[in-house]
């Protein structure tokens, strides 16, 4: 197995390597060092991110644990002809989307506010506590958050459902009703994530350029116009970056927040791709099916990424690397 | 100079700190939950009356949690990946960033990509799960240790830190006869302690609240760590696992208390190194964020 998975990565050495030779080896007699150096952290990298990634032909295989890659019998696409017709993966697939387009929708756009508002903010005392707060959550496991979670929603002595019952309603078990979970999902992600993201869009906001505030005051505009006409066109660039790379993840909906806080009762609602190859995977031991799934995922978050990058660097002349 | 205040300077400090005010709010209120529910006592707990302040004072709960063997055992777990884990990465991603930080050196860009690609594309779960079964290292706390050893962004960072660094620092060491490794440990990492600082602090983050990995590739319950007990905790809903732990019928304490009481106790080192954290990570994301 590791033999098989180093071999891409040698070929490309010596592709290169003929073409250069003379002074790769020169190269090589000079800095024996360096070069050996490298070599740690490759063997790392080639081992548990390459061999893996040599470990997704078995989604063309019926694998078996015991025949191993190498023994186990190759079925062609057979595996994504059964992810395409089950309709458990079509359920799958669509709250992966659904979530994913939510998150995307609710929480997107909220460090940039919060960017924005908190360069508003001139007391430097209370921005500092401020910041110190919203960005303490991201540092949390999400075992924890949904520990969180759980207490404040939980039925019903909850603290919401306090408040609800104190205001007269009927206490809602939030996270067994189909209808709030995908809610409660995607306002934890808020709650946990949305004030440490603040944190890109406020060191672009520090690269504005003071004495474009100080033209526009002099001409009379007011901080209504100073947002709208400089602080967000400066922000603009990394919105575009940061909306790539949210892009590349949209099949990855949280697996393990969604881990942490669905249930059989919500499965219907919640059950996105990477709980799904959890559950097919460890759970039922359905191991070339689930990598099927999984590598649907990977090659899909791939494309989106790469033709995001394309079109970035089309518009706004900036791209991730 | 002392500008008056136009009415649309009002309104936009009002909505900023309103908003920014609330949010840090709802931030802190689930803190304040289970911090009073830690404390209060048991009867306010099962009856639904603690808020954001405790009710009464107790340290049962918490005392409980703290003295319990599989709270410890666990807990010995987590330290024990956290610090071995955090060691070796540092040192291995310093190791690996020094060589690639030459930029002049034959080679270094394609092993730059083969790094990059992994941010963009991997194996996935279930391959990831065969290999650490069939490297034998399955149920051993390696299997949480060494996947995660180098992480590309903070390589990144390093190697950024790297190649700002004059050449003529190192060059002058060169001639007085030193190696690379000399150089790299006698004159370059002294200079990047802020910046391995940064990504020490990530990485140990990190390995502490990593559930994943443990999940799939730990059994044996004497070798969960901590995020994989505190899940436990969470999931038991009723009182009855916690009596069948025979509970002192002295203490009066809820399981209730008890589940908040252990998410306190397995964040407090969480807490202890943020403000470390703070200070720091600002400037690691604003390095990252330039070049990435």
């Amino acid at each position: 197995m590791k033999a098989a998975a180093t071999a891409p990565a040698r070929r490309t050495d010596t592709k290169i390597g003929k073409r250069q030779q003379p002074k790769c080896l020169k190269c090589l007699k000079r800095y024996p060092d360096l070069y050996l150096m490298m070599i740690p952290g490759l063997a790392f990298l080639i081992l548990f991110k390459y061999v893996p990634m040599y470990g997704l032909t078995i989604a063309f295989q019926d694998f078996n644990i015991f025949a191993g890659i190498t023994g186990s019998p190759w079925v062609g696409w057979a595996n994504f002809e059964k992810l395409i017709g089950s309709s458990e993966f079509y359920q799958v697939f669509t709250n992966t989307l659904l979530i994913s387009v939510y998150k995307l929708i609710f929480q997107f756009p909220v460090p940039i506010l919060f960017a924005v508002l908190l360069n508003e903010m001139k007391n430097m005392l209370a921005k500092r506590t401020i910041q110190t707060v919203i960005y303490l959550p991201h540092f949390l496991s999400w075992v924890v958050v949904s520990g969180l979670f759980t207490s404040i929603l939980s039925t019903p002595s909850g603290l919401l459902n306090q408040i609800i019952t104190a205001l007269g309603g009927e206490p809602i078990a939030f996270m067994m009703e189909k209808s709030f979970f995908r809610s409660v999902v995607v306002t934890s992600t808020i709650w946990k994530d949305a004030g440490y993201g603040a944190i890109v869009y406020i060191a672009a906001i520090t690269g504005i350029d003071q004495e474009i505030y100080e033209a526009a005051r002099v001409d009379g505009a007011g901080r209504i116009r100073q947002i709208i006409h400089i602080t967000i066109p400066g922000l603009s660039s990394t919105i575009v970056l940061m909306f790539i790379l949210r892009l590349g993840q949209i099949l990855n909906a949280g697996t393990e927040q969604i881990l942490m806080m669905y249930n059989p009762v919500v499965y219907e609602v919640g059950d996105v791709i990477g709980t799904y190859v959890y559950r097919m995977g460890i759970g039922k031991m359905d191991y070339s099916f689930s990598t099927a799934v999984g590598l649907f995922e990977s090659v899909v978050g791939f494309l989106l990424l790469m033709s995001g990058n394309f079109l970035c660097r089309k518009l706004v002349n900036r791209s991730i690397w | 100079m002392k500008i008056r205040k136009t009415a649309e300077d009002i309104l936009i400090d009002v909505i900023s700190y309103a908003v920014m005010g609330l949010f840090g709010l709802i931030t802190l209120i689930p803190f304040l939950n289970i911090i009073a529910k830690t404390f209060s006592e048991d009867w306010a707990v099962v009856s639904g009356k603690v808020g954001i302040l405790p009710i009464g004072f107790q340290l049962d709960s918490l005392e409980y949690v703290i003295t319990s063997s599989r709270f410890l055992t666990s807990f010995l777990v987590s330290v024990i990946i956290t610090v071995a884990g955090t060691a070796l990465s540092i040192l291995l991603i310093c190791v690996t960033a020094y060589p690639l930080s030459k930029k002049k050196l034959w080679g270094v860009k394609g092993v730059m990509i083969l790094y990059v690609f992994t941010m963009m594309f991997s194996g996935g779960m279930i391959p990831n799960y065969l290999l650490i079964k069939n490297l034998g290292i399955y149920n051993t706390l390696w299997s949480v240790i060494l996947p995660g050893m180098i992480n590309v962004f903070n390589l990144m960072i390093v190697k950024n830190y790297f190649e700002s660094i004059p050449e003529s620092v190192e060059e002058s060491a060169m001639m007085d006869g030193a190696s690379h490794t000399r150089v790299l440990f006698t004159i370059v990492l002294p200079l990047a302690v802020p910046t391995i600082a940064t990504i020490t602090l990530f990485t140990a983050v990190n390995y502490w609240n990593n559930y994943m990995g443990p999940m799939l590739y730990i059994n044996e319950p004497g070798l969960k760590p901590l995020q994989l007990y505190l899940r436990e905790i969470i999931l038991e809903q009723s009182d009855a696992v916690l009596s069948s732990q025979s509970v002192d019928d002295q203490l009066n304490i809820s399981s209730e208390g008890v589940r908040s009481a252990t998410i306190i106790a397995s964040t407090l080192p969480i807490l202890l190194v943020y403000p470390f954290i703070q200070k720091y990570f600002i400037k690691g994301i604003m390095i990252g964020s330039v070049k990435g």
